[in-house]
């Protein structure tokens, strides 16, 4: 027993000699209220109202809510699609209008002189659209900040974070990752795509929105938990398949991440809802590029075919491929330790809204700032190609018919540099411009992540692993006199974006088969898989993920697939909460109103008791606060028969936004009624005994979505209580099983 | 005998155009060993085969004399006169046209030169392919195109098709291939003036021809750019504005170089340095949050978690 060791959290780790001295006020002096964040409820509460709801729907309704379902699927693949479709063309025209401003200036005052004024105009515009997409991030919906990725993780693990599925939530975040792409920070538009798709599955499946008020009266019955986690784990494949052209790779998106529940049938519904997604951006875009019915523009970032011979390669490559990976691995793990140390700083000193709207326009006006002094003094010039595909080439000091090639790289939406990394032919970087690109783009990413602006990681990762990968390529063939061995750079550019991106988020299943869906390219699997699986073992040695680390400095109780190894002998015992406020079958409204009011009951059911202290049933605080708003008490009942008895229905149009306790009024007459919670409470709770062991309670959680445990002696009698929390709070750190503690928020 | 020669002459004349057209170094070759046949003697024998062949052709046309290897078919199997006759024009033009490349090969002039040539050579050629019957209702297109597995007419033609494709010449010449356009005509007057000055100048320090020049150069360039807009350009006008910026820039080093680097770094450092402003002054003068720890609420009996965890903390 004596090898656990206790972590102190996050915000006294930082100066390890005020640690000791920091942290008891912060344990005792602190004000226990109810946290935010709460467990979803994925299992079924089969109360009485439940069974008679299901005794009266006909054979018919059952058939009609699986076509609604299937029907859903389909709104919310067609609705990403044109959401990925209007992000797209938003971009792409703001971000032209932009650099063409720019790149007339530039023109105007490479001969004029005053390049100086090109580079305030480039720092400026960068500032003030980034100002913007700051600015309705931080003050009107923090929770749209970042890549929205570890958000949906946490949800479809069960972890219902405030206002993470709402509409204003979507609003901002597709607003706010224009302006930050336009802005040209170092940022992609894909992790929000994916956040996007699953705000939009989780408001088209309950079939109103609270924040617009209106209600269309439709698919009343996917009010709940349960439905809501299938249709947003729709909503996120759908995303990934409308950002990456992806829709394989959606479906392996969603089930790396809520793998805990799933079945067959949701499996086919959201491969549904992915293809819709990808074929509705296709079309719309093929309108778009006035070539209507061409549908080869599967995703928002577009790799490009990997088809031509150069491309193709051999057994002996594949060790070369592997020795990437670790580099990748190596590389995204020190981007992982920087950004984390950058994190917690900014969580500490950088919380008011308004700094960090100027710090996010700081990273905007340094980063156009870098990229200009180094397109300044660089002296690789490439001549144009006879197809031109660079989008905006920049001639600055080169010869006439020429272009700067530093330029092709910092001067374009990142998409766009990805693109040409991969596929312009030989000879149009040198090392020496790669390896700056590299240099700086990896710590301007690594600034980027983290700020209060709605962008992604995926592309920058990207961009610094094809950039980096290309230098291998370019090396490679330096260093062999027979060049023809290694033809084509643009081949170690993908591997190299791929050990990159595996490095960083450590995504496995998922990114491999979104490698190869968008490179298009089926021959390429084994060795991105290879490459990603060198580069998530190489960086899970120095550190985690950064979507965990996020996760982990947000304090979400976030459970992994596993529970941590070599914690079998831990029971539920130690682990469970105790005692626990137990609510009696037939409750004074009083004692109910006391409880739910109480801050020091951080819990959100109730074990429900017979006398002696028998466990018969479950509540949730969020059934007993719609029974007291509709004062269900036993003397009402009695006096007036007529009274519309209460219904699922009542439950759910409380749905998801349960009012306070303090917004419920109860008069001193009625807190001396009573309450009987027989027909609405679960009465056949999950229960384990004593000395259950710790993973065997873990498999419960993660299998069955539970959300309270209830722990048990022999005689059924009620003795604690596990929730996610208990659980989560168990690591296997350096030295064995460490216990985190989880701020609150 | 004559009809295998005639092959052979026509592959070689291909052998000659991939050959020219594919590697550089072989081209300046080309055009040299055209001028002065006896510089290049490896060259030269491929060269005279194919002038030697084209005399030849004459007497094949007529199909009672190929009898050497081949005995004749009946004259159902055998072609036409007609299409026989359209043969023997085709590959006439299809020499002169070739015989017309290469020399122009460089300096680029291919569209200036050889625009009738092409337009000449793709009128029999569309007539060999045309489905409409000719005289004794017989269609060529499937005697000459189609009837063997080489299809050689077709590859021959589709060769220089695609040399005119790539060329971009159309865009050059007026409608009926005649000479070149309007916009061409201008273009090169301005481009002659340009090199004229560059001819001018060209002794002696270059300052002068910067100076000098600029004027025209400038010109021909913003109108280059402007045809490149609207894609109006041939290689003959890309290739020669290719070679005037090269002068321009590289021999004569006229373009802009250098400029004010202290004003760029001057601001870039200022912009630089305000981060490092920002972050001090936020850690030093914003407060610090903390966040509350959930305490976790454990059963008193065991109590020998919490022993440790006091013990440490």
């Amino acid at each position: 027993m004596a090898n656990i060791t206790k972590k102190v959290s996050w915000s006294s780790r930082g100066d390890e000699s005020g640690a000791a001295g920091e942290e008891t006020p912060l344990l005792n002096g602190s004000e226990q209220s109810r946290p935010l964040r709460q467990s979803l409820d994925y299992d079924n509460i089969e109360n009485q109202l439940f069974l008679e709801e299901e005794r009266r729907m006909s054979f018919m309704a059952f058939r009609c809510l699986e076509i609604s379902r299937w029907v859903i699927c389909g709104l919310i693949g067609f609705l990403t699609g044109l959401i990925a479709c209007f992000i797209d063309i938003a971009v792409e025209q703001l971000a032209g209008l932009k650099y063409k401003l720019i790149k007339e200036n530039i023109v105007k005052f490479t001969e004029a002189g005053g390049l100086s004024i090109s580079l305030l105009l480039w720092a400026a515009l960068n500032s003030f659209c980034v100002m913007f997409g700051a600015i309705i991030v931080a003050f009107f919906e923090p929770i749209a900040a970042g890549s929205g990725i570890p958000q949906i993780k946490c949800f479809l693990n069960g972890v219902k974070i405030p206002r993470v599925v709402r509409l204003k939530t979507l609003v901002v975040k597709v607003v706010g990752v224009i302006f930050s792409v336009v802005g040209g920070l170092a940022v992609g538009k894909e992790g929000p795509m994916i956040h996007s798709g699953a705000v939009l599955a989780a408001g088209v499946s309950q079939g109103r929105s609270t924040s617009l008020k209106r209600d269309f009266k439709i698919f009343e019955y996917f009010r709940r938990d349960t439905e809501k986690r299938d249709f947003v784990s729709a909503g996120a494949a759908a995303g990934v398949s409308a950002a990456f052209g992806a829709p394989v790779g959606g479906v392996l998106f969603s089930l790396e991440e809520g793998a805990s529940f799933w079945n067959q049938m949701l499996t086919w519904r959201i491969f549904f809802a992915s293809m819709i997604s990808t074929f509705t951006l296709n079309f719309f875009l093929s309108i778009y590029h006035n070539k209507p019915g061409d549908l080869s523009n599967p995703g928002l970032i577009n790799f490009g075919r990997f088809e031509s011979e150069a491309m193709e390669y051999n057994l002996y490559e594949i060790p070369l491929f592997i020795a990437m990976g670790a580099i990748g691995g190596g590389l995204g793990a020190f981007f992982n330790f920087l950004n984390y140390w950058l994190t917690i700083f900014r969580i500490r000193y950088v919380h008011r809204p308004c700094l960090q709207v100027m710090e996010a326009m700081l990273v905007a006006a340094v980063t156009a700032t870098v990229a200009f002094v180094m397109i300044y003094f660089s002296t690789d010039c490439q001549p144009l190609g006879p197809d031109h595909t660079e989008e905006y080439p920049l001639q600055l000091f080169c010869a006439d018919g020429e272009y700067n090639s530093m330029a092709t790289t910092f001067f374009n939406t990142p998409e766009r540099s990805v693109r040409s990394l991969f596929h312009n032919p030989t000879g149009t970087y040198n090392a020496l411009t790669l390896g700056l690109f590299t240099l700086t783009y990896f710590f301007l990413a690594c600034w980027t992540y983290g700020l209060a602006v709605s962008a992604g990681v995926f592309i920058p990762s990207l961009l610094i692993g094809a950039a980096w990968g290309r230098l291998c390529g370019i090396l490679l063939a330096s260093t062999t006199s027979t060049a023809s061995l290694w033809t084509d750079p643009g081949k170690y550019a993908l591997i190299g974006a791929a050990a990159q991106l595996g490095g960083i988020v450590r995504m496995t299943l998922s990114l491999t088969v979104i490698m190869v869906e968008a490179t298009g390219n089926v021959t390429y699997g084994l060795p991105i898989m290879l490459v990603l699986m060198t580069a998530k073992i190489v960086g899970d040695y120095f550190q985690e993920g950064l979507y965990d680390l996020h996760i982990k400095l947000g304090s979400v109780p976030f459970l992994h697939w596993e529970a941590p190894a070599t914690s079998h002998w831990l029971t539920a015992r130690e682990v469970m909460s105790s005692p626990v406020t137990c609510l009696n079958r037939i409750e004074k409204v009083g004692t109910i109103v006391d409880t739910l009011s109480n801050t020091s009951t951080n819990h959100n059911g109730f074990p429900v008791v017979v006398q002696p202290a028998k466990l018969c049933g479950l509540i949730l605080r969020s059934q007993l606060i719609v029974l007291l708003k509709h004062k269900v008490f036993v003397e009402l009942a009695r006096s007036r028969l007529t009274q519309r008895k209460l219904q699922l229905k009542d439950f759910r149009d409380a749905y998801p936004r349960f009012p306070p306790i303090q917004s419920i009024h109860v008069s001193q007459d009625e807190r001396e009624c009573m309450m009987d919670l027989t027909e609405f409470m679960n009465p056949t709770p999950y229960t384990v005994p004593q000395d259950t062991s710790l993973p065997r309670v873990f498999k419960l959680f993660r299998a069955l979505g539970l959300r309270h445990l209830v722990v048990v002696d022999d005689d059924n009698r009620v003795v604690g209580l596990v929730t996610r929390k208990d659980l989560a709070r168990y690591h296997v750190g350096k030295h064995g099983l460490e216990e985190l503690h989880l701020a609150q928020t | 005998m004559s009809l295998h020669r005639y092959e052979l002459g026509f592959l070689l004349i291909i052998l000659n155009i991939y050959s020219l057209g594919l590697i550089d170094a072989v081209n300046v070759t080309a055009s040299d060993s055209a001028a002065n046949p006896l510089q290049a003697p490896g060259y030269q024998s491929h060269g005279s085969s194919a002038v030697v062949s084209s005399p030849v052709y004459k007497p094949a046309v007529d199909s009672s004399y190929s009898i050497n290897l081949l005995s004749s078919f009946p004259e159902d199997v055998e072609i036409s006169e007609y299409c026989s006759e359209l043969l023997r024009l085709f590959g006439q033009r299809y020499v002169a046209y070739v015989n017309c490349l290469i020399p122009a090969a460089r300096p680029v002039r291919v569209c200036q030169n050889c625009s009738p040539w092409y337009n000449s050579l793709s009128e029999v050629f569309v007539n060999i392919s045309s489905d409409q019957l000719g005289p004794g209702n017989v269609s060529c297109r499937d005697s000459i195109l189609r009837s063997d597995r080489l299809m050689l007419v077709f590859l021959l033609y589709g060769n220089l098709d695609t040399i005119w494709e790539k060329s971009n010449c159309e865009k050059c010449v007026t409608k009926d291939f005649k000479g070149p356009n309007n916009d061409t005509l201008y273009y090169l007057t301005l481009l002659n003036q340009t090199i004229t000055c560059f001819e001018k100048y060209k002794e002696g320090n270059h300052t002068e021809l910067c100076k000098n020049c600029k004027n025209t150069y400038k010109e021909l360039n913003d109108l280059y750019s402007g045809m490149e807009k609207n894609s109006t350009l041939c290689i003959d006008l890309e290739d020669s504005m290719n070679m005037t910026r090269k002068l321009w820039s590289k021999d004569f080093g006229c373009s802009y170089i250098g400029g004010e680097t202290i004003p760029v770094i001057a601001v870039s450092s200022f912009i630089l340095f305000l981060p490092i402003i920002f972050y001090l002054s936020s850690f030093l003068h914003s407060e610090q949050k903390k966040r509350k720890l959930i305490h976790p609420k454990r059963a008193k009996s065991h109590n020998s978690l919490m022993n440790i965890q006091d013990k440490q903390s």
